[in-house]
């Protein structure tokens, strides 16, 4: 090319063809600089490192997490000559923070915004069905995280329906891949009851995905209740706050989702036991009230007869007293016959039986 | 979903519950109370059964979610 003489748009369009050829995707890693967001829409800032600087363009849609000078970031972008303006950038793709500092920083401020919002609130949150029939998973089928949580899941409940979508969960196009995932669940006729996200520990880095923007609404605007479960206890990702339910694990979330059959049995027998308890309770109050009552019957009854022997007892004491028998005993006797001068009479006392002949009859 | 004829463990959980509550409830009676104990110990062998044997169907959906394709 060196005895050609180009035009300045050839010259431009040569080298973004040999860019498009040598580059077509380059991975740049450096601290962003000068970030500005023009018209709500695009994105401007620049990368640089110790000795140079590059520019970089991208539009909105394309920042999965916010950005702010100082945060260090790998750009996946195309590099490209812009002929009216005489600029060379980078066409960016994607990009994502790097390193401990800037991915807090990242998920500091997507936190902050998503907030602001409302996406964390208490009100929002859907309560689990307490037995579901019919569950969907996305994660990586080929995960230890996925085998725990089926295995715990197996061992703990039975007759659910699981439908799973395997994604990736680390990684570039996990994000958008989980996204698809959630919006194929979603769009079914027939709504699982809960869509659960899992993933095991990992880095930072590892976890990336899981603090991603359009993944966070993704989750927050399904129509279906979700359990997010991602690494371990004390990792905390923008996916697990803005779900409905946060499972510590992979392994918490298979038991948060269903309950333990084991503890259903017992539970089960408890409550018959508890009823079998209260059925001989009733039992025994009712024969010890009928026992009462049959008593106090029987008391009843005794007092009539005892009042009644009583009352025997007086009429028989009265009855004796005129018994003539008892009358000769007090020394008095029984007189017999016609009470005329010459008549015989018979005396009876209590020992003996007179005959005597009256001799004087008088009026007293 | 279930049908009356095959009623689901939940549903068998809540109509257990709802034998218990009858007994410590005000419409209780000697009468009816045998019968009822009957009723809550079979359902509560029917769930034993139920959880003992149900198995879970898992499903790798095959649809790809690689790329926005159908």
């Amino acid at each position: 090319m060196e005895n050609v003489l180009l035009s300045v748009s050839e010259f431009v369009a040569a080298t973004n063809q040999t860019l498009e050829y040598a580059y077509p995707v380059v991975h740049v890693e450096g601290e962003i600089a000068e970030f500005k967001i023009s018209q709500n829409q695009w994105v401007h800032f620049k990368i640089k490192d110790e000795v140079a600087v590059v520019s970089c363009f991208m539009t909105m849609f394309q920042m999965r997490v916010p950005l702010e000078d100082g945060m260090k970031v790998v750009v996946t972008a195309s590099p490209k000559l812009d002929g009216r303006w005489g600029k060379f950038s980078l066409i960016v793709r994607a990009v994502r923070p790097v390193g401990e500092g800037s991915i807090k920083k990242g998920f500091e401020l997507l936190k902050a915004k998503l907030e602001k919002e409302g996406l964390f609130a208490y009100e929002r949150k859907r309560p689990l069905p307490r037995m579901p029939k019919k569950i969907a998973v996305i994660t990586s089928t080929e995960s230890a995280a996925y085998a725990d949580f089926i295995k715990i899941i197996n061992k703990r409940w039975g007759g659910l329906d699981v439908d799973v979508a395997h994604t990736q969960v680390q990684g570039a196009p996990a994000a958008d891949q989980m996204i698809r995932a959630i919006h194929y669940f979603n769009s079914l006729e027939a709504l699982p009851e809960v869509l659960v996200i899992i993933r095991g520990g990992g880095s930072p880095d590892d976890l990336a995905a899981f603090n991603d923007e359009p993944l966070a609404r993704a989750i927050a605007e399904s129509r279906i209740p979700t359990l997010v479960g991602v690494g371990h206890e004390v990792n905390h990702t923008l996916a697990d706050m803005i779900s409905d339910v946060r499972a510590a694990t992979p392994t918490d979330a298979a038991q948060l989702l269903v309950p333990d059959r084991h503890e259903i049995i017992r539970s089960s027998k408890a409550q018959v036991h508890a009823v079998g308890f209260l059925l001989t309770q009733a039992i025994d109050t009712y024969s010890r009230q009928t026992k009462e009552n049959l008593e106090a019957a029987f008391g009843r009854i005794q007092e009539r007869l005892d009042d009644a022997f009583d009352r025997l007892g007086i009429l028989r004491v009265a009855t004796s007293q005129l018994n003539p028998e008892h009358v000769l005993r007090r020394g008095y006797a029984l007189l017999r016959g016609d009470q005329t001068v010459g008549s015989l009479l018979q005396i009876e006392t209590v020992k003996h039986i007179i005959s005597a002949e009256v001799q004087d009859v008088r009026q007293k | 979903m279930s049908d009356k004829s095959n009623p689901s463990v939940q549903e068998k959980l809540t109509h257990l519950s709802e034998l218990v509550g009858w007994f410590q409830g005000a419409s209780f009676t000697l009468e009816d109370a045998l019968d009822k104990f009957k009723q809550a110990e079979a359902l509560a062998e029917e769930i034993e059964n139920d959880l003992t044997k149900l198995k879970n169907d898992i499903k790798v959906v095959k649809k790809r979610f690689d790329s926005e394709t159908p």
